[in-house]
């Protein structure tokens, strides 16, 4: 090893970046006592020290007498005692307080089990909330594209819907394409009366009409269906809307709203 | 403030003191090496309390590991500086942890990390001069590699992977910057004192 190199690892290990395998080859040559490694150390160490010296603050005061205190308190725990287990600082009078002192670190303990827990739990529901609020999301993309999906094909058919007596001012619009299925969308419609819904059907030639779905309308008579492909129906020829009641039926039977043929 | 000599033979008798329990020593080496280790760590932490209980338990150390103290692997000072820095940025990094955790953490991820910068404490640092003066004299390049890893820990391939460098780059950089800075501090502390 040339003595660049050893100056790196030296640099390293007194900056305290040294790791790995060059930490390793580092402490063997301190532990062999190489006197090049020993030297390149010693330098790099002052020039730190070197470099905190030129910058020095004073203490606060209390962190001395505290520290004075606190070696006064314990003279029999050194040297022996392990330097890694350091305790919790007592900040005032340890030998007096010892029992306040542990009784208030159990207390910092389970306060902090605590907090960490509730604020884990409180993480949790929010990671929860935005789960779903992603979820729900994704569905109304999904809904969207679908939406964009049937209006770019030019296969796809667009119906207007008109109002008729009972409604005559309404009005309708239907994207529809036989494969992907289609989107219905109502204005002006009254409220349903209670227990009652609006029911669209699709009608193809000379066959009975099939029922596209229930839909209601909001305060504003506005109302939109999500219709499914439609099995059997391909060419629709018109499509009309009745007032059904709640869960719609089999079969139109009430007042016809809206009518539009394509 | 008393001008520190690294290795004196003061500070070296003032440990071996120490690890016999000898209290007077400790309350000297105290004296003659506190405002060096806490302004280093103020350097690391901005937080005085912080700072502050980093200082007592550093000290406490020297107090309880005084028999380890290995004279072939630096001087007293020296020994005392790795861990005051060691201390100083563990305790950074378990407050930032806390900091990170009481946050936004589910922002984390998306939100750029924006405390970065601030957080070079060689920059927020005021009033720190001489370090600056010292510092300012070395290249960018082996400067913020000097930074880097004693200011705020990073381990050498840390580094390399925050700048975009080689490892060898680093390694380099880091023994470069600091016989540089023997250099200067070398020249600062003759017309310093």
């Amino acid at each position: 090893m040339n003595r660049d190199e050893i100056g790196e690892l030296a640099a390293a290990y007194a900056l305290g970046g040294l790791e790995g395998e060059d930490l390793a080859r580092f402490e063997a040559l301190l532990e062999a006592g190489d006197q090049d490694a020993v030297r390149a150390l010693r330098e790099c160490g002052d020039t730190l020290v070197g470099l905190a010296a030129a910058a020095p603050e004073p203490p606060p005061p209390g962190v001395k007498a505290a520290l004075m205190e606190r070696i006064a308190a314990a003279p029999a725990a050194r040297p022996s005692a392990p330097s890694e287990a350091v305790r919790p600082l007592p900040r005032r009078r340890p030998r007096a307080l010892w029992p306040v002192v542990l009784s208030g670190a159990m207390a910092a303990g389970l306060a902090a089990v605590v907090v960490g827990w509730s604020v884990s739990s409180t993480y949790e529901k929010r990671l929860d909330a935005l789960a779903r609020d992603a979820e729900q999301l994704r569905a109304e993309l999904r809904g969207q594209q679908a939406v964009i999906a049937i209006l770019r094909d030019p296969a796809t058919q667009v119906v207007a819907l008109a109002g008729l007596p009972p409604a005559p001012a309404a009005r309708a619009r239907m994207m529809w394409h036989a494969k992907a299925g289609g989107v219905f969308v109502a204005t002006g419609l009254p409220a349903p009366p209670e227990g009652k819904a609006y029911q669209l059907w699709a009608i193809a030639g000379g066959n009975a009409p099939v029922s596209a779905g229930v839909f209601t309308v909001d305060a504003s008579g506005t109302g939109s269906l999500a219709v499914r492909p439609l099995p059997g129906v391909s060419t629709v020829n018109a499509f009309a809307v009745t007032l059904e009641p709640a869960g719609g039926l089999a079969a139109p039977s009430g007042d016809m709203y809206l009518l539009g043929r394509s | 403030m008393p001008p520190v000599t690294p290795g004196s033979e003061s500070s070296a008798a003032l440990i071996a003191a120490i690890a016999a329990g000898d209290r007077d020593a400790f309350s000297r080496f105290y004296d003659l090496t506190a405002p060096m280790a806490f302004g280093l760590i103020r350097r690391v932490l901005r937080d005085p309390e912080a700072a502050a209980d980093v200082l007592q338990e550093v000290f406490w150390q020297v107090w309880q590991d005084a028999s380890r103290y290995d004279p072939t692997r630096g001087s007293p000072e020296a020994w005392l500086v790795t861990r005051a820095k060691t201390r100083a940025i563990d305790r950074l990094r378990s407050m930032r942890r806390r900091d990170r955790t009481f946050a936004a953490p589910v922002d984390e991820s998306v939100a750029p990390r924006r405390e970065e910068p601030a957080q070079n404490p060689a920059v927020v640092a005021e009033d720190k001069s001489l370090v600056q003066t010292a510092l300012a004299q070395l290249p960018e390049a082996q400067r913020r590699v000097i930074e880097l890893a004693f200011f705020e820990g990073l381990t050498q391939s840390e580094i390399a992977t925050r700048l975009g460098e080689p490892l060898g780059t680093v390694k380099t950089r880091a023994r470069l910057g600091l016989d540089r800075l023997r250099g200067v501090l070398g020249g600062e502390r003759l017309s310093a004192t």
